[in-house]
C-alpha cells in the first residue's frame, strides 16, 4: 500500500480525484497489466496488423517491395472487381448457396428441437441425439471423403440406388447441376442436429404450467406445440436468424475447398475460394484483397444491421 | 396421465419415425464407407457393398494404419492439437481475467477492441502475407499461433470469471497476495468446468483445421492428418502414400480412401462422449451471454 502513495507523489501535477483514483488502480494492479501482455500483442499482431494490411487493396502490391515500396493505384481493383464477370458469377453463387442454407436448412433444427420435445422415453430422446450431433465434431475433410465415397458414379451407394430404379448414374461432385445441392445437403447433414441444442434448451425454459392449463382448456399436443412451445422459443429463433444473416456471404469456404474442383467452379465458386485461388494461386494479392475487403465491409455492415435489429425487437444487444 | 387418443398414438409414431429417420440417415455414410473400408476392391467398385462388407479382409485397413505418413501426420495433428490447446488456455484466461476487472483503467477499450476483430477482420491474403513476413510458412507456429485466442472463447471464460464470488480474491488480497498468484492459485483452479469446456473448442479447432495447413505448409514432413486425408480422398492420389509400383496394383484406391476416412474418424469417436457433455454447456453459456 505504501507504494500507492508514492505513485501519487509522482503522478501528474494536476489530477483531478477522479484521475488519481484511475491512476493509483493502475499503479497498484501492474502485473494485471502484465498479464495482458500476450493476448495484447496477439490482438496486435495477429489481428489489427492484418487490418492494416487490407490498404493493398487500394495498390498494385509487389511483394518484393512491400507495402511500402507499392504503387497506390486507388480504387482501381474495386473496378476491375465490378466490371470482372468472374466476381459477378461468384457473388451469385455465393448468394445462392448462402441463401438456399437458410430457408432449407435453418428451419429444420427448430422442428427436430420441438419433436425431440413430444418424447417422452428419456432413452430414445438421449440416442437420437447423440448420432445427430456426432458430423459436427468431424472436420470437413473427413465429411468430404464420406461424401466422395457415397456419392461416386462407380460403386456409390446412391448411384447404385438410382440405377437399381432405373436412372442413369450421376457425376454429382463434377456436375455444376448437382454440385450446389450437394454442398448444402451435406451442410445440413453435418450441422442441423448441432443447430438443434439452442432451440432444444429454449424449449426446456418453457414454463410447464402453460401446458397443463392448455391442457384442461382440452388443446391437442400438436395445438400447445403451435400455440405454446413455438411462441416460447420465437425470441430465440429471431436472434439465431439475425446471427446467421450476418454470416450472409460465407457460404462454407472451408467445407467447399475440401469437395471442389475446376469443373464445378462455374456453380461453387464462392467469395472464400475465389480469393483464395486469386490470391494465392495466381498471386494476383491486392485484387484478392479487394475482393475479400468487400466481404469483410458486407459482412461488417450485416452485422451492425443485425445488432440493431436486435436491440429494436429482442431489447438486447448481439455481443 | 390421461389414456392416450387415436390422434395421440399417430402423432407419437409420426414423431418416432420421423426421428429414427433422421438418425438412419446420419449413419447410413458411416455404415457404407465403415463397410467398404473391410470389403474386397472388386466389390467396392461394382457397387456390392451396402451397409455391409462384401468379402471381409482387414489388409486395406492394416495397410493404411501402419503407413508411415499416415501416423507420422497423426503425431503432427497430436502435437499441434496438444500445444496449440494448452497454449491457447494459457493466454486466453491470463486475458479474460484482467478484462474481467471492469473498475481497471483502459479496460473497456480493449474489450471493444477484441469485440471488433469478430466483426471485421483483414482477409485472407492480408494475414498470409503477415505470416510470409515473419517467416512461418512451413512452421508448425503458423497453424498455432494466428488463432492462439479466439475472441469467443475469451468472452465465455470472461463472463465466468465475473460471475465467481469477489470475497475470496479480496481477502488473498488483504493477505498481499498479487493478482496473478490469486488468478493461478484461486480463480483457475476454481474454474475446472468452463477450462474443460472451453479447451475441448481448442481442441476440436485444432484437430479438425484445414484451412490454415493448407495455406501455410508446403512440406509433406509438416503436414496434419486433415490434409493427409485431403490428399488421399481428392486426389485418390496413392502416390501420397509413398508406395512401389508393386504395392499400387495390390492396394485398391476406393478401399484405402474408406479405410484411411474411418481410420481419421476414429480419434474424435474415441473422445466423444467428452466432447458432448461438455461441449453442450459450452453451447449453451455462450448462447446465454452473447
Amino acid at each position: 500500500m505504501s507504494k500507492t502513495g508514492t505513485a501519487i507523489a509522482r503522478g501528474p501535477a494536476a489530477l483531478t480525484k477522479r484521475g488519481g483514483r484511475r491512476w493509483r488502480l493502475f499503479r497498484g494492479n501492474l502485473d494485471m497489466y502484465l498479464l495482458l501482455l500476450p493476448g495484447i500483442v496477439f490482438l496486435l499482431l495477429f489481428k489489427y496488423t492484418p487490418m492494416y494490411g487490407v490498404v493493398i487493396a487500394f495498390q498494385d502490391f509487389n511483394i518484393f517491395s512491400g507495402i511500402s515500396g507499392s504503387e497506390w493505384v486507388g480504387m482501381d481493383q474495386f473496378q476491375k472487381l465490378i466490371h470482372s464477370g468472374d466476381f459477378i458469377q461468384v457473388l451469385v453463387n455465393t448468394l445462392l448457396i448462402s441463401l438456399y442454407k437458410i430457408v432449407l436448412l435453418f428451419p429444420i433444427p427448430i422442428v427436430i428441437a420441438l419433436l425431440l420435445n413430444e418424447v417422452r422415453k428419456m432413452f430414445f430422446k438421449r440416442t437420437i441425439q447423440t448420432i445427430i450431433y456426432l458430423p459436427h465434431f468431424l472436420s470437413w475433410v473427413i465429411i468430404s471423403g464420406l461424401f466422395v465415397t457415397i456419392l461416386s458414379p462407380t460403386g456409390g451407394l446412391v448411384n447404385e440406388m438410382i440405377q437399381a430404379f432405373g436412372g442413369h448414374p450421376v457425376s454429382f461432385l463434377t456436375d455444376n447441376h448437382f454440385f450446389r445441392s450437394v454442398v448444402v445437403f451435406t451442410a445440413g447433414w453435418k450441422e442441423i442436429g448441432w443447430n438443434a441444442i439452442v432451440f432444444i434448451a429454449a424449449v426446456a425454459g418453457i414454463d410447464q404450467e402453460q401446458y397443463e392449463a392448455a391442457a384442461i382448456d382440452g388443446a391437442g399436443r400438436i395445438r400447445q406445440m403451435i400455440s405454446i412451445t413455438l411462441p416460447g422459443i420465437m425470441a430465440t429463433i429471431v436472434l439465431m436468424f439475425i446471427l446467421r444473416i450476418g454470416s450472409l456471404l460465407e457460404a462454407g469456404t472451408e467445407q467447399i475447398l475440401t469437395m471442389y474442383n475446376p469443373l464445378v467452379y462455374k456453380s461453387g465458386d464462392v467469395i472464400g475460394t475465389y480469393v483464395y485461388r486469386m490470391g494465392l494461386g495466381q498471386q494476383d494479392y491486392s485484387f484478392s484483397t479487394a475482393v475479400g475487403l468487400f466481404n469483410s465491409a458486407v459482412g461488417f455492415l450485416l452485422i451492425v444491421m443485425g445488432n440493431m435489429l436486435s436491440r429494436k425487437f429482442l431489447q438486447r444487444s448481439i455481443w | 396421465m390421461r389414456s392416450k387418443t387415436i390422434g395421440d398414438r399417430a402423432l407419437d409414431t409420426f414423431i418416432y419415425v420421423v426421428l429414427v429417420c433422421m438418425g438412419l440417415m446420419t449413419l447410413l455414410p458411416f455404415a457404407n464407407v465403415l463397410s467398404k473400408s473391410v470389403s474386397q476392391e472388386w466389390a467396392i467398385v461394382s457397387g456390392k457393398v451396402g451397409i455391409y462388407p462384401i468379402g471381409f479382409q482387414l489388409d486395406t485397413m492394416r495397410y493404411v494404419v501402419t503407413n508411415h505418413q499416415f501416423l507420422h501426420s497423426l503425431y503432427i495433428s497430436g502435437l499441434v492439437t496438444v500445444i496449440g490447446t494448452l497454449g491457447s488456455l494459457l493466454v486466453t484466461a491470463m486475458t479474460a481475467y484482467p478484462l474481467s476487472k471492469r473498475e481497471l483503467p483502459g479496460m473497456g477499450v480493449l474489450i471493444v477492441l477484441f469485440i471488433f476483430t469478430m466483426m471485421f477482420n483483414g482477409g485472407i491474403i492480408p494475414n498470409y502475407l503477415l505470416i510470409r513476413q515473419l517467416h512461418l510458412i512451413d512452421n508448425l507456429g503458423a497453424l498455432i499461433l494466428p488463432v492462439l485466442v479466439s475472441v469467443f472463447n475469451m468472452l465465455v471464460i470472461k463472463s465466468y470469471f465475473e460471475s465467481l464470488p469477489v470475497s475470496l480474491e479480496e481477502s488473498a488480497k488483504l493477505e498481499g497476495a498479487r493478482n496473478y498468484t490469486i488468478l493461478f492459485r484461486i480463480v483457475l483452479p476454481l474454474s475446472g468446468p468452463v477450462l474443460a469446456t472451453i479447451g475441448l473448442f481448442y481442441a476440436v479447432y485444432y484437430w479438425n483445421d484445414y484451412f490454415n495447413p493448407m495455406i501455410y505448409i508446403n512440406s509433406t514432413s509438416l503436414k496434419p492428418l486433415q490434409l493427409y486425408l485431403q490428399d488421399i480422398v481428392m486426389n485418390a492420389d496413392t502416390s501420397s502414400l509413398n508406395q512401389s509400383a508393386d504395392d499400387l496394383m495390390n492396394v485398391p484406391a476406393e478401399g484405402v480412401r474408406a479405410a484411411t476416412v474411418i481410420a481419421s474418424t476414429i480419434p474424435i469417436l474415441l473422445v466423444y462422449p467428452f466432447l458432448q457433455k461438455y461441449f453442450i454447456k459450452g453451447v449453451l453459456i455462450g448462447s446465454v451471454k452473447g
